[in-house]
C-alpha cells in the first residue's frame, strides 16, 4: 500500500507540474535593437495641402494611410458614413479604379459609366455614383459610393462617400457643398497634420476640466472624452456635438435611458423631467438618471446635458458607478458652464 | 476487507483486459476524430483527458462517456504496478518477466512525463540573423517591454489565455490595468486600403488607423494556424489611457511572410513593404516617465545561448522538384561556457543542446527563393522532453527481459529432454 501512494503523489505531483502555464510572466533580456519605428498616426507631410468648410454633422478624424483627410458622419438615428480624401499620382487607368469600387458594391465590371460634372473649390471633377443591388452591409442595407475625381497636375485627387445608400443618398447635398469648399493651398501651414479636434489638446482650450479628471482617447464618434477613477470605482464623461438639434432632446434623452437600460419617455413625461442651469450664451437641460449600465449590468448613473450653441448642439454625459457620478455632479456641471466654444473647431 | 478488495481489483488482469479494451476504443474514436478536429484538437479532447462526455463523430454527437487517454494510461500504471509489488517473488526463474514489466511501466511513466512536461517551439531565422530564442507555434503573449538599464529590458508577458477570459489584468510590474473589451482567438487583417474603408477605424490609436481586423472562424487543420487579435483598453491610475488593437499577426513572422507573399500579388513590392512597415511598427504608451512597447506575438521561450544561420541549403534531385536535402549550418555561441562552433543541422542528424534538441523543419531557400528575390530561411523545431530516453530504455528492458524469459524456458526444455 505504501507503493501505491508513492505513485499517487508523484502522479499528483506530475498533474500539477503540467499545469500553471497561464501567469503574468517578467523576465529580462538583452535590449532588441532591431526594432521598426513606432506607429504614428500624424499624418501625411509630404502631401499637398487642402482646406475646406466643416459641414454640420461631420466630424474630422485621423486620417489613415494615403488619406490627407478622414471623416465621420452620422446621424440621431445611428447611421454612419466614412469620408476620405485620397492623392494618387495621376495616369491610373479610371476604368480599373471604378471597377474596382463596382466590385466592391459586388456588380460586374463595365465600360460603359455616364459621370456627373460637380465642382471641387474651383475645378470642375467627374462625380461617379455607384450603388449595391444587393443588400451587403451587414446582410441588411444596400450601400453606395459616391467618389469625385480631380486631375490637378501630376496628382488625382478623390473625395469618397461610403456608407449606407439611403444615408448616402441623404448627405449628397452635403457632399457637394464640401466639394465646393474645397480649395488648395500651395506651402500652407500643415493644418492637415494637427491632431483631429477630438484630442484632448483642443478641448483643454475649450473648457476647464476639473481636477481628476483624465483626457482619453474620444474615439471617432466624440468630440472629448475624460475619465474618472476614484478607489477603483469609475465613471466617463463623453462629450460629442452634432448640427442643428441633434435628433432632438427627446431622441437622445431616450438613447440614453436605453444605455441603463430604462423605459423611453414621450414628450408629456419629458416636459416634467429636466431642470434647467444658465451657461454661456444660453441654457443647459440636465438630466439624472440612475438604471444599471447596459454593457456591464453593473448599477449605474448618468447624469446628461444638452447645451444649444451656435446652430450647434453639444451633447454632454457623464456615466459610470453611482458613487462616482455623485461626487463629480457638480464639478460637471461647472465644467460645462466653464465652456467657451468660440475654440471649437 | 475494503484493503483486500482494492488489492483484488488493482492486481486482476480482468482490468487489464477492460482497460486495453477501452484503449482500443478511445484510440478508434480519437483517429476517426481527426478528420474533424484536427490533429492537435482531438489530441487535447480524447487523449490528454480523464473522462470524455460526450463523442462527436462524423458531424453527429454521440451520448457517451469514455475513460479518457489520462484515466486509462494511470489505471493500467495503477493496475501494473500493484500485480508487480504484490505478486513480486525474487527468484531467477522470474527475473525475465520482472524486466519486462519494468520496461512497461518505464514506458507508460515515460509517455505522460512526455505529455506534461514537453514542450515544442520553433526558430526562424533568415540567412545571417541570431536568434537566442524559440516561438511557440500556438500560444500567443501579449508582452510590454520597457528599458531597464542601458543594454536590458524588462518584458511583462500575458500568456493570451488570460486575455481571452477578458476583463481586468493587473500586475504589481505595470502600471496600469490593462481591460480585455474584445478577444477573437481567430482573426484575419484587412489594410484599411483608401478605396475599401466603410467605417471608421475601431480605434484612432497606433495600427488600427490603417488596419481592420475581423474575427474568423477557430481553424483546426494542421496546415492554418489560429492568429488572435485583442482590442484592449490600458487605464492608468488617473484614469484610461486609450483603446489599443493588439494582433498577433504584427509580430508573427511567419504569418507575416505569408501575408506579404499575398500582398506583393495583389499591389506589388513598393506597396506591400509599405503597408508590411506599418503593420509591424511598435505601439507603445508612457506612464510616469517610463515608455511601455507593447505587441502580441508568438510566445517566447528565451535561451541562454544563441543560434545564427549561416546557410540554408535546399537541393533537389536533378531534373526534378523533389527535395534532396535541407540543411541548416548554424553558429551556436554560448557567452556562459565560451562555445564558438559551427554545427549542421539536416534531416536525421538534430543538434543536441543543453537539454534540447534542434530538428530541421521548414525551409525557405534553393532556386525558388533566389527566383523570388527571398533572402534564404530556415525554420528549426526546438523540443525539450525530459524523458526522451525513456522509451528507450524501456523498449530495451521489455526486449531483454522477453529474451531473458524465452532463453530460461528454451535452456530448461532442453535439458530435460537430454536427462530423457
Amino acid at each position: 500500500m505504501r507503493g501505491l501512494r508513492s505513485i499517487a503523489i508523484l502522479l499528483t505531483a506530475l498533474t500539477l507540474a503540467g499545469c500553471g502555464r497561464e501567469e503574468v510572466k517578467i523576465y529580462h533580456v538583452p535590449k532588441d535593437d532591431s526594432a521598426a519605428p513606432e506607429q504614428n498616426s500624424a499624418a501625411h507631410p509630404q502631401q499637398p495641402q487642402l482646406q475646406w468648410a466643416l459641414p454640420d454633422g461631420w466630424q474630422e478624424i485621423a486620417p489613415s494611410q494615403m488619406r490627407v483627410a478622414s471623416f465621420a458622419v452620422t446621424n440621431a438615428s445611428g447611421s454612419s458614413a466614412d469620408v476620405g480624401v485620397i492623392p494618387l499620382p495621376a495616369g491610373e487607368n479610371e476604368i480599373d479604379l471604378i471597377n474596382m469600387w463596382r466590385d466592391q458594391m459586388q456588380l460586374p465590371p463595365t465600360t460603359n459609366f455616364n459621370p456627373e460634372t460637380v465642382s471641387v473649390g474651383s475645378d470642375s471633377a467627374k462625380l461617379f455614383d455607384i450603388a449595391s443591388d444587393a443588400a451587403i452591409i451587414d446582410g441588411k442595407f444596400r450601400a453606395r459610393i459616391l467618389v469625385a475625381m480631380l486631375t490637378r497636375g501630376p496628382t488625382s485627387w478623390f473625395f469618397k462617400l461610403t456608407g449606407e445608400d439611403s444615408f448616402v443618398t441623404s448627405q449628397k447635398q452635403t457632399f457637394l457643398q464640401f466639394l465646393k469648399s474645397v480649395s488648395f493651398v500651395e506651402n500652407a501651414p500643415a493644418q492637415i497634420a494637427a491632431a483631429p479636434a477630438a484630442q484632448n489638446e483642443t478641448g483643454k482650450s475649450i473648457w476647464t476640466i476639473p481636477s481628476g479628471w483624465q483626457p482619453a482617447d474620444p474615439g471617432a464618434m466624440l468630440f472629448a472624452k475624460f475619465s474618472i477613477s476614484s478607489g477603483g470605482a469609475k465613471a466617463d464623461v463623453n462629450i460629442s456635438s452634432l448640427a442643428g438639434d441633434g435628433g432632438g432632446l427627446l431622441a437622445n434623452v431616450n438613447r440614453w435611458r436605453g444605455q441603463l437600460g430604462l423605459n423611453s419617455l414621450n414628450e408629456m413625461e419629458l416636459d416634467h423631467l429636466p431642470p434647467t442651469a444658465d451657461v454661456p450664451g444660453g441654457q443647459l437641460t440636465l438630466v439624472d438618471f440612475t438604471g444599471a449600465d447596459s454593457k456591464t449590468g453593473k448599477p449605474a448613473e448618468l447624469v446628461g446635458a444638452v447645451v444649444p450653441q451656435n446652430g450647434q448642439t453639444w451633447f454632454y454625459k457623464l456615466m459610470g458607478d453611482v458613487a462616482v457620478v455623485g461626487q463629480q455632479k457638480d464639478a460637471f456641471i461647472k465644467f460645462i458652464q466653464s465652456a467657451d466654444y468660440t475654440n471649437a473647431r | 476487507m475494503l484493503v483486500s478488495r482494492l488489492i483484488k481489483i488493482f492486481t486482476s488482469l480482468r482490468l487489464t483486459v477492460i482497460l486495453l479494451a477501452f484503449a482500443i476504443v478511445l484510440v478508434f474514436v480519437g483517429t476517426l476524430a481527426q478528420v474533424d478536429e484536427g490533429l492537435y484538437n482531438a489530441q487535447t479532447r480524447y487523449f490528454r483527458q480523464w473522462l470524455i462526455f460526450g463523442l462527436d463523430l462524423f458531424g453527429h454527437k454521440i451520448p457517451f462517456i469514455l475513460p479518457g487517454g489520462y484515466l486509462i494510461g494511470t489505471m493500467l500504471l495503477l493496475n501494473l504496478l500493484a500485480a508487480h509489488i504484490y505478486r513480486f517473488q525474487l527468484s531467477a526463474r522470474k527475473i525475465g518477466i520482472q524486466m519486462t514489466h519494468a520496461g512497461v511501466i518505464l514506458l507508460l511513466v515515460g509517455q505522460l512525463v512526455t505529455d506534461m512536461m514537453s514542450r515544442e517551439t520553433q526558430m526562424r531565422f533568415v540567412e545571417g540573423e541570431t536568434k537566442s530564442f524559440s516561438e511557440s507555434p500556438q500560444n500567443y503573449e501579449l508582452v510590454f517591454t520597457s528599458e531597464d538599464g542601458a543594454n536590458s529590458e524588462q518584458v511583462i508577458s500575458i500568456p493570451d489565455k488570460l486575455l481571452a477570459r477578458g476583463g481586468e489584468i493587473q500586475n504589481g510590474n505595470l502600471p496600469f490595468m490593462i481591460r480585455v473589451n474584445n478577444f477573437w482567438k481567430n482573426s484575419e487583417p484587412q489594410f484599411r486600403a483608401p478605396m475599401v474603408q466603410n467605417a471608421p477605424p475601431l480605434t484612432t490609436n497606433g495600427i488600427a488607423v490603417s488596419f481592420d481586423f475581423r474575427p474568423l472562424a477557430e481553424t483546426k487543420t494542421m496546415d492554418d494556424k489560429n492568429v488572435p487579435t485583442a482590442l484592449v483598453e490600458i487605464a492608468g491610475a488617473n484614469g484610461s489611457l486609450g483603446d489599443w488593437l493588439v494582433s498577433g499577426w504584427t509580430a508573427d513572422a511567419g504569418m507575416i511572410e505569408a501575408l506579404s507573399q499575398s500582398y506583393a500579388q495583389q499591389l506589388g513590392a513598393d506597396m506591400t513593404r509599405q503597408i508590411i512597415s506599418d503593420l509591424t511598427r511598435p505601439q507603445s504608451v508612457s506612464v510616469g516617465g517610463k515608455k511601455f512597447t507593447f505587441a502580441l506575438r508568438p510566445e517566447r521561450n528565451y535561451l541562454p545561448f544563441s543560434l545564427t544561420l549561416l546557410k540554408a541549403t535546399h537541393t533537389v534531385y536533378e531534373g526534378t522538384d523533389i527535395p534532396k536535402d535541407f540543411r541548416s549550418r548554424v553558429q551556436l555561441q554560448n557567452p556562459q561556457t565560451g562555445e564558438n562552433r559551427e554545427v549542421e543541422i539536416y534531416m536525421n542528424a538534430p543538434l543536441r543542446y543543453a537539454g534540447l534538441t534542434f530538428y530541421q523543419y521548414q525551409m525557405t531557400a534553393g532556386e525558388m527563393a533566389e527566383s523570388a528575390g527571398e533572402v534564404p530561411s530556415s525554420v528549426l523545431q526546438v523540443v525539450r522532453n525530459p524523458s526522451w530516453l525513456t522509451p528507450y530504455i524501456g523498449c530495451a528492458l521489455v526486449a531483454a527481459g522477453l529474451v531473458t524469459q524465452f532463453m530460461f524456458h528454451l535452456v530448461g526444455f532442453i535439458t530435460k529432454r537430454r536427462t530423457k
